[in-house]
């Protein structure tokens, strides 16, 4: 066993340390209280290749693999909740899922662009009726030809409103359902009938497009069927495991603000004549947490380590989310403790990052959703199925 | 023993829940996104005589008893935990210290104004509590604003950080360091040298204003000391402990409508085929929920009708404190779980109630600090030594 | 056109504490910052190389051949990397690194330019660049803030006071560059990942020379001798004045007044 980073790691880590610091600290607050998705930014990072990090170099990438990835998305999410859900949304997600069943020709018209952030992607699949319940989707594919027509709606996606790539999944076989009925399509936003209806007034992650997508007789040419016709649901599943393990990874990073920011305010603040980091109460809220972020950062990069190295992963991913988000929450919670009135305040970053951690228990899956992935992979092991 | 609400104070309770639903609740989301709370709303409150809630009548007071003005707190807090802080503030700790710790004069200048909003005009003014201070948040043993005699009157210097109320208040409750000790002193808005200043962006209670207070070589008359030189510790701990049980109120009042909002949200969110109220996980958060509520509504009405029955609440306040706290947060935080992405959008109400939640872990002392003073009751004659 | 850019690495001033009372300073976190000039210094020469084509060569003598140094040069887009290994060249003066680097430019098969950082952050020693200029024998341009080639002269710009004064020479020369000269890029992605792989040529790309193969050992021996460190003395406390405003401007001036010389 090694649980050293590999040098070429470290420099990774400098190397997105200093773009973060550097380029992404300073607008932070401002893209929250401005409403406003950091597109410059965006953009900078496909410049120096670290939006195509864990993607081959033949299509535009790093090739640093999916350690890389986490390490990206920790550092981002260290700094800027909003930034790390954007760059996720479009490399763990939206462009997964060109990764993992793209054809050839695919991932050179779509992956390269997007690994570069000349473009940049979103994932079609939640809908009003189909949150949770990923297979009750209704948006509908008719083939025509050598096209498909697509009718129907998707809901909060995340970089909806400036996609350009939209992954997403439409029932083409309402007989068959999830198993073998629904396709997955690569679509272009600016082709006839595709639509942005709307953008969610949310309460963090402010940074972030989160939008209604409208699909009225949007016509995708055959050859941009991802994977195979049916089987988009497994391609959609086999990203999502992806996205879940860097959402991890983003929470490890915000979890980690939280405590160095309550470590240095409890070394500063006094009251009763003593540093707040001389009283019990504070100690131990530091050493409880201080505990459970080790802990995940160690399920993390395990987790990491194990899609690089091939093994099977999709329950572990699962358990980054869900114990990630829930570590993200506590600390930031209790960053917002130690810091009383300054944690409340808006000119404070501690208050952002309290809005911002919240939905992370939430989206790419509620952490009920991943409680039923656990759940039902270890009960499959037993010889039980169970339906959620 | 007798736990039910008399025939009174359950058409009090009526007359709070209409008045809160017909005047607040439709506009409690405005309020918040604007950050204001209108003179016309507390207008009608004044009207209604809830601005004089626990006064009695002959300063223009309703003369309620704690228990019914806690369920006008709870029935505030429903709605809008804001308005019930403002109120709370104006009536608990200002309104009622006059009332408690004044002199007949002082009881004829001030509270007959204070019940009506203000002088007869139409510019209503609600009172405000200045105790904590840049380097004084928990710890207000340490006071540096100062209060020097100079013949017949003092003169106050100093600052006040996170005055409720600050910019709409007609009057504060100051709280400075005299050569008696620790004093409070009503200082009229107008009076020269008060300059209200920097407002609080916070994450919740946004239409509570908390402004930076600057007292500049400010004069009042000797007649204007709350209490005589040394009460301020008494004073602002008795006012502390009206206050827990009144944050507790309001508490329970958002934990309730959080909890009927969520309920109905499951009932009609279908999910893998049927209602999410189904589903035992959401079952689950909905039932340990409303055992926390059911909690708190008795130690919120026990902690009231022991205000009722005079003398202090000693480490109860406390308690109703914490534990309202706790409830309040974790209660809105289950149910922005039960919502899902909608309870992260601003446009549904559980994000505000979870922000404004929050608070409660803040203001009125810190949760810590309130441990400190339970552990003092515990350890109470066992020659333990408790320091914060 | 080739230019060598000269990495040197320096313990980030970050990771350190001075500790006035033991007089001690303390490493907490050992890590390292390419010289800031020198960072700069290869940032000028790829805005060369972008603009009308050059062979960037790094050049470094860091203690360990797997420092990180030349890696990132490597990775913002030097084309070659040269390690000087061997005792002499890491720790050595200004005097000394001057000889070895010429002998390496001979090594080289000659430069048309070489940059290297103005001053160095750890030790202000600023003498690396002029006496290698010396060394070549070609002329310098010491504190440049933008480098341009022009019809095979250079053209850089320097501060003086409150101006700016164009100065132009010819090739080859030496020039220096102020650590806040020029912002340095971010490395490339895919070159920093190929860079510590060794994949995509990147192996071929970083050559070892030791330093007792370029030059005569007697030419190592040290101009300067270290005899240890010291702290500057502790600076006097200084005093709080109370009272009124009055008071205190009264308190304020007769402080100043005993001050006063003569």
């Amino acid at each position: 066993m090694d649980f050293t980073f590999s040098r070429e790691a470290k420099a990774l880590r400098r190397m997105v340390r200093a773009f973060v610091e550097k380029e992404v600290a300073p607008i932070a607050a401002e893209i929250d209280r401005e409403h406003r998705v950091p597109l410059g930014v965006m953009r900078k990072l496909g410049k120096t290749g670290l939006l195509g990090v864990c993607f081959p170099q033949e299509y535009g990438g790093m090739g640093a693999g999916e350690v890389g990835y986490c390490i990206l998305m920790e550092e981002l999410g260290r700094v800027c909740t909003s930034t790390a859900t954007n760059v996720g949304a479009h490399i763990g997600i939206g462009a997964m899922a060109i990764h993992v069943d793209g054809t050839e020709e695919q991932k050179l018209r779509y992956l390269a662009p997007l690994a570069r952030g000349e473009q940049f992607a979103a994932f079609g699949l939640t809908e009003s009726n189909a949150g949770s319940d990923a297979a009750n989707i209704s948006t509908r594919a008719v083939r025509d030809g050598d096209e498909w027509v697509v009718n129907g709606g998707k809901v909060y996606i995340t970089n909806g409103g400036y996609a350009d790539v939209v992954t997403l999944i439409a029932v083409t076989d309402p007989a068959l359902g999830a198993r073998g009925g629904v396709t997955a399509f690569i679509v272009e936003s600016d082709w006839p009938g595709f639509e942005v209806a709307r953008e969610e007034d949310k309460m963090g992650i402010r940074g972030t497009s989160t939008a209604e997508l409208v699909f009225d007789d949007l016509r995708v040419p055959h050859e941009n069927v991802l994977g195979k016709v049916g089987e988009g649901f497994v391609t959609f599943m086999k990203a999502l495991d992806m996205g879940r393990l860097t959402l991890g990874a983003a929470c490890l990073g915000g979890a980690q603000a939280a405590l160095d920011w309550s470590v240095a305010w409890a070394r500063t603040r006094e009251q009763f004549g003593t540093q707040l980091a001389q009283k019990q109460s504070i100690q131990w809220m530091i050493a409880d947490l201080a505990t459970e972020v080790e802990a995940l950062r160690s399920l993390v990069y395990r987790v990491a380590w194990m899609v690089d190295t091939g093994q099977p992963f999709t329950e572990l991913a699962a358990m980054c989310k869900l114990y990630g988000s829930e570590v993200a929450s506590r600390a930031v919670d209790m960053a917002v403790q130690i810091h009383g009135g300054l944690g409340y305040s808006r000119d404070y970053p501690i208050e952002r990052a309290f809005r911002d951690a919240r939905i992370a228990e939430i989206f790419e899956g509620t952490n009920e959703i991943q409680r039923i992935v656990i759940a039902s992979r270890i009960f499959r092991e037993h010889g039980v199925r169970i339906s959620p | 023993m007798d736990f039910a609400l008399s025939e009174e104070q359950k058409m009090f309770r009526a007359m709070f829940e209409d008045f809160s639903k017909k005047e607040i609740a439709p506009v409690a989301e405005a309020l918040d996104h604007e950050e204001t709370l209108p003179l016309t709303i507390l207008e009608k409150a004044g009207r209604q005589g809830f601005l004089g809630a626990t006064l009695p009548e002959e300063h223009l007071g309703a003369d309620l008893d704690f228990v019914s003005y806690a369920l006008l707190m709870e029935a505030l807090g429903r709605d809008c935990m804001s308005v019930a802080v403002s109120l709370g503030t104006h009536v608990s700790l200002v309104a009622m210290s006059i009332l408690r710790h004044g002199s007949e004069a002082q009881k004829e200048a001030y509270l007959g104004i204070l019940a009506a909003g203000g002088d007869g005009g139409r510019d209503v003014r609600l009172g405000a509590f200045a105790l904590t201070e840049p380097d004084a948040g928990s710890d207000t043993s340490r006071l540096q604003t100062r209060a020097g005699m100079d013949g017949e009157e003092y003169v106050i210097d100093g600052v006040k950080t996170w005055v409720a109320n600050g910019e709409m208040t007609g009057l504060f409750l100051v709280f400075a360091e005299a050569p008696g000790g620790m004093t409070a002193f009503l200082i009229p808005a107008d009076t020269d040298g008060v300059t209200v200043g920097y407002r609080e962006p916070t994450l919740g209670l946004r239409n509570v204003p908390f402004n930076t207070v600057y007292l500049e070589g400010c004069c009042v008359p000797a007649a204007n000391r709350l209490g005589e030189e040394g009460d301020g510790r008494e004073i602002a701990e008795a006012a502390g402990e009206r206050m827990a049980v009144t944050l507790g109120a309001a508490a329970l009042g958002v934990v309730e409508d959080s909890l009927e909002v969520a309920a109905q949200f499951a009932t009609e969110r279908v999910q893998f085929g049927v209602p999410i109220a189904e589903k035992q996980a959401i079952q689950n958060l909905m039932a340990e929920s409303t055992v926390d509520a059911e909690a708190l509504r008795h130690l919120v009405y026990h902690g009231a009708w022991q205000v009722d029955r005079g003398g202090g609440l000693g480490s109860v306040g406390s308690v109703v404190k914490v534990f309202a706290a706790r409830v309040a947060q974790q209660v809105t935080n289950r149910m922005v779980q039960v919502m899902g992405g909608y309870g992260y959008m601003e446009d549904y109400p559980l994000a505000r109630k979870y922000r404004d939640a929050r608070a409660l872990g803040l203001i009125g002392g810190p949760t810590e600090l309130h441990y400190v003073r339970i552990a003092e009751r515990v350890f109470a004659g066992r020659d333990v030594a408790i320091t914060p | 056109m080739r230019i060598l850019v000269i990495l040197r690495r320096v313990l980030d001033p970050a990771g350190l504490v001075a500790h006035a009372r033991l007089r001690r300073l303390f490493i907490n976190r050992e890590e390292y910052l390419i010289e800031p000039g020198d960072h700069a210094a290869l940032e000028a020469a790829l805005r060369i190389k972008d603009g009308g084509g050059a062979e960037v060569v790094v050049v470094s003598g860091q203690p360990e051949p797997d420092d990180d140094t030349l890696r990132r040069g490597l990775a913002m887009g030097a084309d070659r990397a040269i390690y000087l290994s061997g005792a002499g060249f890491a720790d050595a003066d200004d005097g000394v690194a001057a000889e070895v680097l010429k002998a390496t430019v001979e090594r080289l098969g000659g430069a048309d330019l070489v940059l290297v950082g103005m001053t160095r952050l750890d030790t202000g020693q600023a003498q690396l660049g002029p006496r290698l200029a010396g060394a070549l024998g070609w002329p310098q341009i010491v504190g440049a803030w933008s480098v341009e080639i022009a019809d095979g002269r250079i053209r850089a710009v320097r501060r003086d006071g409150d101006d700016y004064v164009i100065v132009e020479t010819d090739l080859p020369a030496v020039v220096t560059v102020p650590a806040k000269a020029l912002e340095p890029r971010y490395p490339d992605g895919a070159r920093l990942i190929n860079v510590y792989r060794g994949e995509g040529g990147m192996a071929e790309a970083v050559l070892q020379w030791d330093v007792a193969d370029l030059m005569d050992p007697e030419g190592l021996v040290p101009l300067l001798e270290g005899r240890g460190r010291d702290f500057p003395p502790e600076r006097e406390r200084g005093v709080r004045v109370e009272g009124s405003i009055e008071e205190a401007a009264q308190a304020v001036a007769e402080a100043l007044r005993g001050r006063r010389p003569g």
